[in-house]
């Protein structure tokens, strides 16, 4: 389909050949996207996978307050995203948001025109929901691959008087390089395929600062009905998946603990 | 000592990040529209059942409700027995090219729907099933089917095989075995998968979006998600935030029963595909 040129009329329906994936890398529209996109995988995906092993090498110690933590951090992963996506609009709302409400109780002017409204802020913005709803699962996945240390190690770390920081770079980090390559992996799927979060918040707005390549694609078929060249949007969009997947798993191949055993 | 009080510092902060905008939610619909206005930190005055009332009837959210409703228990219907027979036949009766038969259905695992949406669009088009509930379901258990299958095959390879035999032995059939012996010892099984997918389709959205283009079949995500866009001119948030909830509470209640086997199977589909 993504080698027709097709308004949805099926006698109207064109071979046009590899143009659409001309039009593509000329438009520009597409290619802030693209950047979008990348910035979210960069500074998200950061911020998911830090958060997400820091929080669970701080949740395996016993307590109450981990013991509720443990209840609750997978709440986010099942309300819907529609109702993520409100929730943090009504959070950001300029006028009676709880967020700009907050940052000026410090003593920072917020933005006038909104945190989803502002230019630099926007994407931001929407990344910290985006942090705020994906975070649990990156949690669990790095919880069990605590777990799965064996018990020797820790013990043996214990003896040794390795703990907190020194336990966490020393065990911890070098241990769970095959969760996080997987960790990795999900996080590139994840970012590419961002739509219900972004479309509902923002629209791709303001001025395309928050657009990706999801919406794009939404807005070329069901507003635009360009059918076909959203359909040449989607195939891009896998293969840039595929390739940053690809990219992911070479560059973790490596065991950093074989050298040692 | 001193990492361990960092530690339980960010903890704390994580607990609250998470805690404090889903109380929000359910605080705030209890409110009058002109207290989640003048006053968003506070408590309600007293609480304000019409707002679920009105949520429910004047904006819609019933109707939506009853849709979601449908379309989720029928989706579940007809992919809980078509994905326990594939997946006995994958856990039990290896074939030529089973394996990679498998594979194929653990790539579709892995597959962001919203890539097929325009072809999607077009076949359930052609078919006079777009903007339907049936097109929607049968949308739903395809989509719906790999995750299903790989859950389950690897639960009935866990169950002995000794049983299977002993019901051929005493004469059952092929299918009257997995009927009468190997399908409820599956049942925590079965029940896991149901809860999981009951989960993922009643929060569906963007399927929904496209293949549900008018008001009439609308299910409860895009039900919500109108709302915010109208209630922006209308103002009655109050309103609103139940409609919130009323999205969110009945899956936060069914992932709180059931959170140690959620867990289990969220993590063992995370790790494999």
């Amino acid at each position: 389909m993504s080698l027709y040129r097709w308004r949805g009329l099926s006698s109207n329906r064109t071979f046009v050949g590899l143009d659409n994936y001309k039009k593509l890398a000329a438009d520009h529209l597409f290619w802030q996207c693209v950047k979008n996109n990348l910035w979210l995988l960069v500074v998200g995906g950061t911020a998911l996978i830090a958060l997400g092993l820091l929080l669970a090498h701080g949740m395996q110690t016993r307590g109450a307050l981990t013991r509720f933590l443990r209840s609750i951090y997978l709440f986010p992963q099942v309300v819907s995203l529609v109702v993520v996506a409100i929730l943090w609009m009504f959070l950001y709302n300029p006028t009676h948001g709880l967020v700009p409400d907050l940052i000026r109780r410090i003593g920072i002017q917020p933005p006038a025109e909104g945190f989803l409204g502002s230019s630099t802020l926007a994407l931001p913005s929407v990344c910290a929901a985006f942090v705020w709803y994906a975070l649990g699962f990156y949690v669990m996945l790095f919880s069990a691959g605590i777990h799965q240390i064996p018990i020797e190690v820790s013990e043996a770390a214990e003896l040794d008087g390795a703990t907190g920081p020194r336990r966490f770079f020393g065990i911890t980090w070098p241990l769970l390089w095959a969760v996080r390559r997987v960790a990795c992996v999900y996080v590139v799927i994840n970012v590419m395929n961002v739509f219900a979060l972004v479309y509902l918040m923002t629209r791709g707005g303001p001025d395309r600062h928050t657009d990706t390549m999801l919406t794009y694609l939404y807005e070329q078929a069901f507003v635009d009905r360009q059918f076909g060249y959203a359909a040449s949007l989607a195939v891009v969009n896998l293969v840039i998946a595929l390739l940053l997947s690809a990219v992911v798993m070479v560059l973790l191949r490596r065991n950093p603990t074989a050298a040692r055993t | 000592m001193n990492g361990k009080l960092i530690s339980r510092i960010g903890m704390l902060i994580y607990a609250a990040a998470i805690v404090a905008p889903l109380a929000w939610v359910i605080i705030s619909s209890f409110k009058s529209g002109f207290e989640i206005f003048e006053s968003p930190w506070a408590l309600p005055a007293k609480p304000e059942w019409s707002n679920y009332q009105e949520a429910w009837r004047e904006a819609g959210i019933g109707h939506n409700f009853f849709n979601s409703l449908v379309v989720t228990s029928i989706t579940l219907a007809i992919l809980i027995p078509c994905g326990a027979m594939a997946a006995y036949v994958f856990a039990r009766y290896p074939f030529r090219g089973s394996r990679a038969l498998f594979t194929t259905f653990l790539g579709g695992m892995m597959f962001p729907n919203f890539l097929v949406i325009v072809p999607l669009f077009f076949l359930l088009r052609n078919l006079a099933l777009l903007d339907t509930l049936t097109g929607l379901i049968i949308v739903y258990v395809a989509y719906s089917l790999s995750f299903t299958i790989f859950v389950l095959s690897g639960f009935f390879q866990t169950l002995p095989a000794s049983l299977q035999e002993a019901a051929m032995v005493d004469g059952c059939g092929h299918s009257k075995t997995f009927w009468k012996v190997m399908l409820p010892l599956a049942r925590p099984g079965l029940l896991v998968v149901a809860i999981f997918n009951a989960i993922g389709l009643w929060n569906e959205y963007n399927l929904a979006l496209v293949l549900l283009p008018s008001d009439k079949n609308r299910t409860l995500p895009l039900g919500i998600a109108d709302l915010v866009m109208t209630q922006h001119y209308q103002s009655n948030w109050g309103a609103l935030f139940a409609g919130l909830v009323i999205v969110m509470l009945p899956m936060m209640v069914v992932y709180w029963v059931f959170r140690d086997r959620i867990y289990q199977t969220m993590l063992a589909g995370a790790l494999k595909g």
